[in-house]
């Protein structure tokens, strides 16, 4: 299971499998260059893997005024 | 995936640049761009005492530590709106922040100024964004000058300078496009502007910010709902996914081949005199008072 937080709702979803940060972006339905992905106080980049019970922060950059 | 320059593993991924760089590499990466939108533009030098407008976002935040860290003279300027939990987040954000990294810091708040938000926007019947940036605009020139400060400095980035030229295009507003740039020369009571973000987008902000560990918090002003420069953000981040680099191109060519050609507008020709009330520039006709002295009146009325 991946557990996944989004910021900066606070709200998390959870997923059985997800091989990737590409993979999970495009689930999430996020671009790249829109979110920073972070595991464990390092951020990651789109091709780097996710392992099972991974707790990943997915934050928003967007501006909103 | 690995960094561009020491090949160890990468930790931000820019398409646009298509590149990668670690922690420590990234950090250089963001310092020089900085350093050569300063240098080509001629922003400033380190003899100019720089003003930071700081709203507590991420990247007035982002300029602020990366021109301190650089050995540039600055001191910080936050604008309290008086917009509820918002601006009190904002507020105490930017306080942390200068508190921390020992930068100098004025504050103006809008209430003690009769001024605030939320008690405008129930008086004005024009759109509040406008009002509010022209409020903001007329208070960091006011401070700019009366403190005798060089140059004011924004943290206006790539996204915000797209989102301006694409409104400014789909209107095709030649004063607007005349004067869009990273620098706006000191003139007739106005103090220099400059933006050294207009290069780097609020992605690689928001990476300087993870990686410097600056915590710069999250507070959208309630009123900004629906805002056209938001929407118009999202069309070209769309873009961009499919045409990486296509923002700053976008940017790029337009200063440099675009604009020229709206140097001799006829609309930018304003005559300025100084504002019968408060002495700082404006276009209203001779011995009008300027905007900002009309809201103060009608606040008061």
């Amino acid at each position: 299971m991946v557990i996944v937080t989004l910021e900066p709702e606070n709200t998390s979803v959870t997923f059985p499998k997800i091989n990737s940060v590409l993979q999970l972006l495009n689930r999430l339905q996020r671009k790249s260059t829109g979110v920073l992905v972070i595991r464990n106080g390092k951020l990651l980049t789109p091709d780097c893997k996710i392992l099972h019970n991974d707790n990943i922060i997915v934050r928003d950059v967007t501006s909103r005024g | 995936m690995k960094c561009k320059r020491c090949k160890k593993t990468a930790a931000v991924a820019l398409p646009s640049h298509n590149t990668a760089f670690c922690p420590e590499c990234y950090l250089i990466f963001f310092a020089r761009q900085i350093e050569r939108a300063i240098h080509v533009q001629k922003m400033f030098t380190h003899d100019d005492t720089l003003l930071v407008a700081i709203s507590g976002g991420k990247d007035s935040l982002a300029i602020t530590w990366q021109l301190a860290k650089l050995g540039y003279n600055v001191t910080g300027l936050h604008l309290d709106l008086g917009i509820g939990e918002s601006s009190v987040k904002a507020r105490q954000t930017t306080e942390d922040f200068c508190s921390a990294y020992n930068i100098p810091l004025q504050i103006v708040e809008f209430a003690e100024q009769g001024l605030a938000i939320p008690e405008v926007k129930q008086k004005i019947r024009r759109p509040i964004c406008s009002v509010c940036g022209q409020l903001k605009r007329h208070f960091f020139n006011k401070i700019a000058i009366e403190g005798g400060f060089t140059t004011l400095v924004t943290g206006h980035n790539l996204d915000d300078e797209v989102a301006r030229l694409f409104s400014n295009t789909l209107a095709w507003d030649q004063a607007y496009l005349q004067s869009q740039g990273p620098v706006l020369p000191a003139e007739q009571g106005f103090a220099k502007k400059v933006k050294p973000l207009y290069t780097v987008s609020e992605f690689e902000t928001a990476n300087l910010c993870f990686l410097a560990g600056i915590h710069y918090g999250y507070h959208p002003c309630p009123f900004s709902r629906g805002a056209s420069f938001t929407s118009y953000k999202a069309l070209f981040n769309q873009l961009e996914e499919l045409q990486p680099g296509r923002k700053r191109c976008f940017y790029q060519k337009f200063l440099e081949q675009g604009r020229p050609h709206f140097q001799n507008s006829r609309e930018i020709n304003r005559e300025l005199h100084p504002c019968p009330l408060c002495g700082f520039p404006t276009s209203t006709p001779e011995a009008t008072p300027c905007g900002v002295c009309r809201i103060r009146e009608l606040m008061r009325s």
